[in-house]
Formats: C-alpha cells, structure tokens, sequence
C-alpha cells in the first residue's frame, strides 16, 4: 500500500525562494515497494486510492488541496494554504503495448509513452532513450516534472514545435474520492489508447477535444494529474551555436522568423543553394543596459541521430562565490546605478560564450540548472511580429523607472491547441527578463510594482500579449485573465465546472486561482459539454 | 623599527589568510546520468536546496600504518544505494591535524547526494 508522510507545516517556499507561503499541512506520498507489488499497474493504481483518500479527507475538511513537483515555478500556482501534496516519487511508467493503441489512432505505437505525474524532465529522457526515443522539447533544464511542466506551459525555444504540453496525448485525472472520479482524456479527433488501456487503470474514458485543451494547461485545478500519454519522436542531435550578431539582424529574424532570407547565416548550416536553414532553436540575449550594436544569439539546428559524437559536457564548471552575488544585490539596492556595471561583470556568467558549438542530444543540450540563489522571472508573450516593439517598450521603461538586476531574452514557440496556453499566437515571443531577487528600497522599485508596470507598458501601447504561468507577474492587475485570453477564461472556466463537483473544484482552488477569478464555478455549464465524442 | 614590525606583522596576517583561504576549498563529482534524491523539505540555500544530502563531517583515527579509508554508503538518506554526487571539501584545519598526528587523525569533510529510486 502507498504511503503518505504528513509535515505540519506554518511556511512552504518555492526553489528559487519567491515566497515563504503559508501552510499548514506537506503530504508526500511513496509508492508500494517493488519486492510486495511487482506488478507496475497495479502500484499505479494502489498509489490512486491513496491520492482518492487525501482527496476525501480534505474534502471532508471543507480544506484545498493542491499536487506539485519540483517548485520550479515562481509564481503561487503551485501553492495551496492547506495542503500541498509533493509528487516527485511518484515517477512509474507504464508499457504501452501495441493491442493498447486505439485502432483509429494517428500515432505510431512505438511513440506512445505513460508517464505518471512525478517523473521529472531528466527522468523521462533518459527512460526514453533507452528506447531510442527523445521529447519534442522541454524548458531550458530538466528538473522539472512533467506535470508541472504541461499544467504552466513550460517551453524551450522550439520555433516550430511547441511547448511541452504540445506532445501530451492523453491525461489521466483523479478528481475526486469516488470510484467514478478517476477519469482518462484524450482528444476526440486524436485518440490515443483504447478504453482497455483506461480500464486497466480503472479510469472512465473521456474523449472530447475542448476539455482535453482546457485541462491542458489546466493550472493544477482540473483535478489532480496522476499520469499523462505523451508521443515521442526518434532519438535527434541538437547542434548548437552561440554567434554575436547585429542587432539589426537579430531582431529582423525575431520578428519575421524568415531565416532564408536573412544575411545571418552559418556556413555549415545552409541548404542545396545556399540559403540558411530554418533553425530548431533561436534564441536573443540582450543586456538592457548598453547600447551595443551586437547581440549574443543561440541557435540551434536538429540532425540525425548517430553516434560517435563529442562529449557534450564540459568536464570542469565553476561557479562564483554565490555571497559574491548576495553582496552585489545588496549594494544595488542601495545604489541602483551600480547595476549595469554588476551586470557587465557578470556577463560571462550570465551569457553563453560567444562562438561556443556543441553537439548532443535534447538531454545533453538542455541540462541540469543548478540552483543558484534567490531568482526572478518575469515572461511575457507576444506575437513574433511584435517582439521587437514590445522589446523597445519595456527596456525604455526599465532603464527609466528600473533599473532592475536582469537581463532580457527571447525564445519563440509555436502556437498551442491549449485553451489557456500563453504559447497563443501563431509564433509566441516569450520575451523574458530574468535575474536575481532583491528587495523592494527607496531608490529601487520591488518586483511586485516592475510586474504591474509590465502589464501597464504593453496595455498602453496596444500589444496584446500573454504572461506565463509559472513566472513572476502582478497576478492580481484588475481583469487580467479576461484581457489576455477573452472568451476563452469563461470556456475554460465551464470545462472545469462541468467536469468537477462544485465541491470538488473548491479542494482543487488556491490563491493564484482566486486572484485571477479564474476558481468562479459556472453553474450554468451546458449538460453535455463533456461527454465523450466517440 | 616600528614601520618594520609592522609591515612584518601585516605580511605574517596576510600570509596566515593565505593559507587559510587557499587551504579550504571543495571540488564536487557530478553523474551525468540518474536524477537526484529530491529532499522531504527545502531548508538548504546552496547547490543542495533541491537534492537530499548525506553530510558526513568526522575525524577518523587510522593509525600511522592505514593507507586509505572506504566509507561505506548507508540506507540513511541514501534508499538506492546508488551516487549521483560526491563533495570532498579540504580544510586547513584538517591538513594541519593530518600533519601534527603523522596521519593518525584524519578529518572527513564529505557531502553526498544518491540517486532518486526508478521505481
């Protein structure tokens, strides 16, 4: 039998220290040992009644509750004031065997793959490698789990692949204490596995496309995520390039995306007339606090999977005196001005070496990032073609109102299906600036009120756009989910009140949601808005 | 004279920091493969935040004629038995107690993190 240690609590943070939050009660839960249940399935579902029990005793107990994995994320979303439930030894995966595939399914069987909520990024990549498999794509790093990965959106920078919920196939949601409220979604126009796969973890099938992207990106209030189908693809090579290039030209390709014509071009990267290949990857750094003509660009190009290649790791890295950091931080907050010089100091640890090329692959390109101190985040996503106005408009405002201890960055993804997916134009700009937490002075601006006059810059210059998740943001800006999404909160919102009990739905809310009105149960929610298209 | 004993005693210092900051530093061996021990809470603001540590931090007697020591991984803290990282940090006090019991006091200043069990 599964088992759950529970820790009375008063305070929970995330990784990179953007709280404390408080709470009250921390369950981690273990799965059956091997030796007394050798069977994989039957420990995954031995591991569901006792989530189903969690579930019922703080529903019971009028309290939330709220699954996450490996804190990556710097917003509350992953916080609930009650309980908080830590996922990440929860990692089985599941054989899908062929006889389990749908027989109307799209997908190659051999692509199919069952992983439950805990597994994280690096876990899953080196499972699948071991069948010659990789992602599509991940974040930057790997120690995030898959479920917080897809419930706030995380992406690399895969121009024309998406983000990491663009490869889920099918979810597997437990929403409630009953027998019935454990429940399988796939897309009705892209099955995945038969109805014997779902029996065999004794979930009812749901297949309906609109619920299965509103619970996407579900933000950990769809119910709790027990295991998710993703489609793999073969084992690739990324080879990466870190060029310093116009700016010009730079921002030409962030908002065009027309590689083919650009003047930027890497020899060994061209096709049969001489034309730049369209890169896998494309990503800007930019130091907001100098007016350098150059930019540093990574790109990257996807090749063939074949072996023997370099080693793509470095054999030595050395880290800087993290009380070094403290030290800058504390200096800036007194003397703001000092931070583009900090900045400028930092630039080799910061940014990627100019002209650096390596070659390996998604795992060994995208791999650990090892805490480094208190962080920020702040993301927002706009059109591509509007990348480079809403660049211009928020360094103004930065280098005017700020400064602040970061850096910017762009990355681009392709539009997705989810409802609520920030990835939402065609090509999405997540237009980034990252850097190290301080604390709000009377010279220096706090995070908080740099959030709010992001949303404030964008809005008076009329460029829609959309933040993520899962990053540092003015989360409680009057109508900001409406403003970025429309209709679709209000569609979002029905989903989730039709596919959860009233009461359900509360266990299942937290703060992030109650400040983004994005927990207002529709009472209203057409009757047959979730059944399953068959 | 007095400028002398100064200077003389500002070098002596400065050597002394020397020696005391150049003889403490710590190197960590890192797998590339396997995933860390995720910790039960997150106390530590440091490259453990995010992984479960095993701190071993003793003197070991060993006698004049011991040439080297193995230290066996234990259940406690470490369910797979299995290393993803190993930190050995060297300090001037431990040199100095190795050198002053001709090898019969050995300090052991390690930090270790296992793998995460594949279940």
């Amino acid at each position: 039998m599964a088992t759950t240690t529970v820790f009375d609590k008063t305070e929970w943070d995330t990784l990179h220290k953007n709280g404390p939050f408080p709470l009250k009660k921390l369950y981690i839960t273990r799965l059956e040992g091997k030796a007394n249940m050798p069977s994989t399935i039957d420990r995954y579902n031995d591991v569901a009644l006792e989530i189903q029990r969690l579930l019922k005793e703080s529903r019971d107990k009028n309290e939330g509750f709220r699954a996450f994995g490996s804190r990556w994320s710097m917003s509350n979303i992953a916080h609930q004031k009650d309980s908080v439930h830590q996922n990440n030894l929860m990692n089985l995966d599941l054989n899908i065997f062929p006889e389990y595939v749908h027989p109307q399914s799209s997908f190659e069987a051999e692509n199919l793959y069952f992983f439950e909520c805990g597994n994280t990024i690096k876990e899953i990549s080196q499972k699948l490698e071991e069948h010659g498999k990789s992602l599509k794509t991940t974040g930057a790093s790997n120690g995030q789990t898959i479920v917080g990965c897809i419930s706030t959106g995380v992406h690399g920078s895969a121009l024309d692949v998406g983000s990491v919920q663009d490869y889920v196939v099918g979810i597997n949601l437990i929403i409630g204490p009953n027998p019935e409220d454990n429940v399988y979604l796939e897309r009705h126009t892209k099955p995945g596995l038969t109805n014997d796969f779902a029996k065999k973890i004794n979930a009812k099938v749901i297949r309906n496309d609109g619920l299965f992207n509103a619970a996407l990106v579900g933000l950990g209030s769809f119910g709790f995520v027990h295991g998710v189908l993703l489609e793999a693809e073969n084992l690739f090579l990324l080879k990466r390039y870190v060029r310093k290039i116009d700016k010009k030209i730079a921002l030409d390709l962030a908002k065009t995306m027309d590689f083919k014509n650009s003047t930027f071009k890497i020899e060994e990267e061209v096709d049969a007339e001489g034309k730049p290949l369209r890169p896998y990857h494309y990503k800007v750094f930019m130091n907001p606090y100098n007016n350098e003509n150059e930019y540093v660009v990574e790109v990257i190009y996807k090749k063939p999977f074949k072996t023997p290649y370099p080693d793509p790791f470095t054999k030595i890295q050395k880290s800087i005196y993290r009380d070094l950091i403290y030290l800058f931080i504390k200096i800036s907050e007194t003397f703001p001005n000092s931070i583009p010089w900090f900045i400028k100091q930092l630039k080799n640890t910061i940014l990627p070496a100019v002209n650096e090329e390596t070659i390996g692959t998604l795992y060994e390109t995208f791999w650990d990032a090892a805490y480094q101190g208190p962080a920020f985040a702040c993301s927002v996503g706009v059109d591509s073609k509007d990348s480079v106005k809403a660049l211009e408009v928020l360094t103004e405002m930065t280098k005017n109102e700020g400064p602040i201890p970061g850096i910017f960055a762009m990355r681009f993804v392709k539009q997705s299906e989810a409802t609520l997916a920030f990835t939402k134009f065609p090509i999405t700009c997540m237009l980034e600036i990252d850097g190290v937490l301080w604390k709000k002075t009377k010279k220096m601006m706090g995070l908080e009120e740099y959030g709010k006059r992001i949303i404030e810059v964008l809005q008076q210059n009329n460029i829609p756009f959309t933040l993520h998740w899962g990053k540092n943001a003015d989360w409680g800006f009057p109508g900001l989910a409406e403003y970025m999404y429309s209709e679709k909160v209000k569609v979002w919102k029905e989903y989730r009140s039709s596919l959860l009990s009233k009461e359900m739905a509360k266990v299942f809310s937290n703060d992030f949601l109650d400040i983004l009105k994005l927990s207002d149960f529709e009472e209203n929610a057409p009757e047959d808005l979730i059944a399953s298209i068959d | 004279m007095k400028s002398i004993f100064t200077f003389s005693a500002n070098n002596l210092c400065a050597l002394l920091l020397f020696l005391v900051l150049t003889s403490c530093y710590s190197v960590r061996i890192v797998s590339t493969k396997g995933a860390p021990m995720p910790p039960d809470e997150m106390t530590r603001d440091d490259w453990y935040r995010d992984k479960m540590v095993v701190e071993i931090d003793t003197v070991i007697k060993a006698g004049v004629l011991t040439d080297d020591l193995s230290l066996r991984v234990l259940r406690e803290g470490c369910e797979t038995g299995k290393l993803f990282s190993v930190e050995y940090k060297n300090t001037f006090g431990g040199s100095l107690l190795y050198l002053v019991t001709f090898g019969n006091k050995r300090k052991v200043k390690l930090q270790y993190v296992c793998m995460k069990p594949e279940n």
